[in-house]
């Protein structure tokens, strides 16, 4: 599934990430490697996200969230809505 | 020693590097431009154990690769040789993303010294760092301290005049997992996979022979391995057979692995207790309240800019008054002469005091701005209004200088500072003057009320209507005529929540402040001596009438163009080049140019509607004028923040050449549309 529409307090670890490659490079940077997990914290309709990834929040445009492939993990944030 | 030593600050954004920063060095600052760009550049000095030191504040980043323009600036400016100690600034609450730049900077083989700020959120949180552990495995000095208590300065201070020299540790690598040993890799934290090592001995080899000069040739050969653009195109090599494509992401990825190592082992309790960023981000950031809660703010701001701002414009209007009669007695009694005497109180006086009065409205918007921002609140905003702005091709963040627009152009304009993508900044500068500002109120007040009567509020508020559909059409155009396709760029770091700091918020003012009177001082001065020049100055020298001044001249010179817009009277357009030093001087020139006295008042009006009527202004053509000052150029203090914050001429001319063709278009537009009727 697409990041864009993961679920609020869900945890996912990041698959793939198929965005022009300076985008790609940039949320690599920010930590978001091959098979790290990110949390999404805060969601709007159109698929822009709040996310957590190493610690840190990010708001993320609907366009980049739905550019990267997840897979759900078994935990839920302590804390979701 | 008595040579000076250079230490440069690098860190994340939202580490505190600028906290620190000024804690060291106060207002006492220098802020320029870092040559050829425009990112700001601070520096600052210190003694310390009388040492001197020049702190240098590098842009806050996250990397160093060769994307950014801040990144290269870092970068190149710690390769320079101009920097003896980096004082890496790290959220030790965030130390994970941290960690990503400390690791690069260690590449780069200076001395480092890491700061480890914030350690009282981490405190809070039930965190610990290992404060022994994590030196070992990096190899520099480590220092906890925390900018906004100002603790620890002192220590780190210490480690850097004692760091500076140092050459490194050589470390006992316990994260070998390769085939064979890369025992000459002990002075080195990070240690690639035995590929990726491999390839940066090979390329290294390469580089020292092909360019004996270079320095740190592992730091170059890991960029090169990366692919960075700006390194490969400096040392050209031939890389088949040793790297045919770029391994940036297994670097990266190696990299968050070695943190992620070191991480484990040196932090302990991690994530304890639930954040309270994340509980006030339920409420701000929720896709129904996040919106309302953000325009109550604005609206808090709103009010305390213009409406206690204005209270206490009105105090500096009355000591200009006072002032500027002062000054008329004082040149009187010195026998100044009339033309020194004009150019000094309608000249100079009238000129830069007008926009010494915007100084408190300027001062509260900036205190507001500043703890909007130092509290952790903006970025969110980018967030909330995310949604509506992206339509028009404009950021989140770019709602705010548009609304203060409302208030007053000129800390609007400026306020476009928030934006961090320089794309975004230009297009909301360009659009932001279209927001009706209240000095255009007078102006939709005196014309509506002399042709609309019962309908005059409508008439004036259809102004605020047609600005904001005006901005709307230029900002699409914009988006529409940019050259990159433009997605929805929003990635932007939502930082902690904190009270604000008063050390950060006092400085911020300071320099807003600073900046604008500068401008005072300076642009300002020059448009309003040019100005009053040629509405006093005619072909016969100093005139006493208007109407033979080289204003009136240049106004019968524009009357065909301007007649399509229902404008074509020399008076009228006259009135609104005067209108260029400030738009509420369109009002006053009207009154002088009609020979009209106290034209606000109902007799006044009447008289000056009758004087129009009889030359064929009606209200079509009234109308038409109120969306002309609507729409053209705002004021002189508009263009010269405009020049100051785009830093380019054309930019600038751009800028007023669009508002111009606004202008004209749409009164034209509509004059042609009422003529028909």
């Amino acid at each position: 599934m697409r990041l864009s529409e993961g679920k609020i307090g869900q945890e996912y670890f990041v698959k793939d990430i198929s965005l022009d490659m300076p985008v790609k490079r940039r949320l690599e940077i920010l930590g978001m490697t091959g098979n790290s997990r990110v949390v999404v914290l805060g969601s709007k309709k159109s698929g822009t996200k709040i996310i957590k990834v190493r610690g840190t929040r990010f708001a993320l445009g609907a366009e980049f969230a739905n550019g990267i492939e997840v897979e759900a993990s078994d935990k839920k944030e302590e804390g979701g809505r | 020693m008595s040579t000076e030593i250079n230490v440069a600050f690098a860190g994340n954004p939202n580490c505190g590097k600028t906290t620190l920063f000024n804690a060291y060095t106060g207002a006492n600052l220098k802020v320029a431009n870092w040559p050829g760009v425009t990112v700001e550049k601070k520096e600052g000095a210190m003694s310390y154990h009388n040492q001197k030191y020049k702190l240098i504040d590098l842009p806050g980043t996250y990397s160093l690769t060769s994307y950014t323009m801040e990144e290269r600036l870092a970068r190149q400016y710690i390769l320079d040789d101009e920097v003896d100690v980096i004082i890496d600034i790290a959220d030790a609450s965030s130390l994970e993303r941290n960690l990503y730049l400390t690791l690069q900077l260690i590449e780069l083989g200076k001395p480092v010294v890491l700061a480890l700020n914030m350690m009282d959120i981490v405190e809070e949180r039930g965190m610990e760092i290992d404060l022994h552990r994590l030196p070992e495995m990096l190899g520099v000095p480590v220092v906890p301290v925390c900018a906004r208590k100002r603790t620890g300065l002192n220590i780190l201070m210490h480690a850097v005049a004692h760091h500076h020299d140092k050459a490194f540790d050589r470390f006992e690598h316990h994260h070998q997992s390769g085939e064979h040993e890369h025992s000459h890799h002990d002075e080195y934290a990070m240690v690639y996979s035995d590929e990726i090592e491999d390839k940066i001995d090979k390329i290294s080899e390469l580089l020292e022979t092909k360019y004996p000069d270079i320095k740190n040739s592992r730091w170059h050969a890991i960029k090169i391995l990366e692919a960075d653009r700006e390194i490969c195109e400096r040392y050209p090599l031939n890389l088949a057979g040793i790297a045919d494509r770029s391994f940036e992401e297994e670097i990266i990825s190696q990299r968050y692995d070695f943190i992620e190592e070191i991480v484990s082992e040196v932090l302990v309790n991690r994530d304890k207790k639930s954040h309270s960023t994340d509980k006030a981000d339920r409420i701000i950031t929720h896709p129904i309240w996040g919106g309302p809660i953000f325009l109550g703010i604005m609206a808090l701001v709103f009010f305390l800019t213009f409406t206690v701002g204005d209270w206490l414009k009105g105090y500096f209007e009355t000591a200009l008054e006072w002032f500027s009669l002062a000054a008329v007695e004082f040149l009187t009694k010195v026998n100044a002469g009339g033309i020194l005497t004009s150019l000094l109180v309608d000249g100079v006086i009238a000129g830069v005091g007008g926009v010494l009065t915007f100084l408190p409205n300027i001062f509260i918007l900036f205190l507001a701005l500043a703890v909007l921002e130092d509290s952790g609140y903006m970025s969110r905003v980018a967030y909330v209004m995310d949604g509506i702005m992206s339509k028009i091709g404009l950021s989140g963040r770019a709602f705010i200088p548009m609304l203060l627009g409302f208030g007053c152009t000129v800390p609007a304009v400026m306020a476009s500072r928030a934006l961090e993508n320089n794309q975004d900044r230009l297009r909301t500068i360009m659009v932001t003057p279209f927001m009706s500002c209240s000095a255009r109120l007078p102006v939709y007040v005196l014309l509506s009320q002399m042709f609309f009567a019962q309908n005059a509020m409508l008439a004036a508020y259809s102004m605020y209507v047609i600005g904001v559909v005006v901005a709307i059409v230029v900002a699409k155009l914009l988006s529409a005529f940019s050259k990159k396709h433009e997605v929805n760029t929003l990635l932007i770091e939502l930082p902690e929540y904190k009270s604000p700091n008063l050390r950060n918020i006092r400085i911020y003012v300071w320099e807003k402040i600073r900046d604008y009177l500068t401008k005072a001082g300076t642009t300002i001065f020059v448009a309003s001596i040019i100005l009053w020049a040629l509405l006093n100055f005619g072909t016969s020298g100093k005139v006493d009438d208007m109407s033979q001044s080289f204003a009136a001249g240049i106004g019968k010179l524009l009357v065909p163009a301007m007649t399509p817009a229902g404008l074509g009277y020399w008076q009228i357009i006259v009135a609104l080049i005067s209108g260029i030093a400030a738009k509420e001087v369109v009002v006053s020139s009207m009154s002088v140019l009609y020979g009209i006295g106290n034209i606000a008042s109902d007799a006044g009006m009447s008289s000056l509607a009758a004087v129009l009527s009889a030359s064929g202004f009606g209200a079509a053509n009234a109308y038409s004028m109120m969306i002309f000052c609507l729409l053209y150029v705002p004021c002189v203090a508009t263009i010269a923040t405009i020049h100051r914050e785009t830093r380019s001429g054309r930019w600038t001319l751009f800028a007023v050449a669009v508002q111009l063709a606004a202008a004209w278009i749409v009164s034209t537009a509509f004059f042609t549309v009422a003529s028909i009727f």
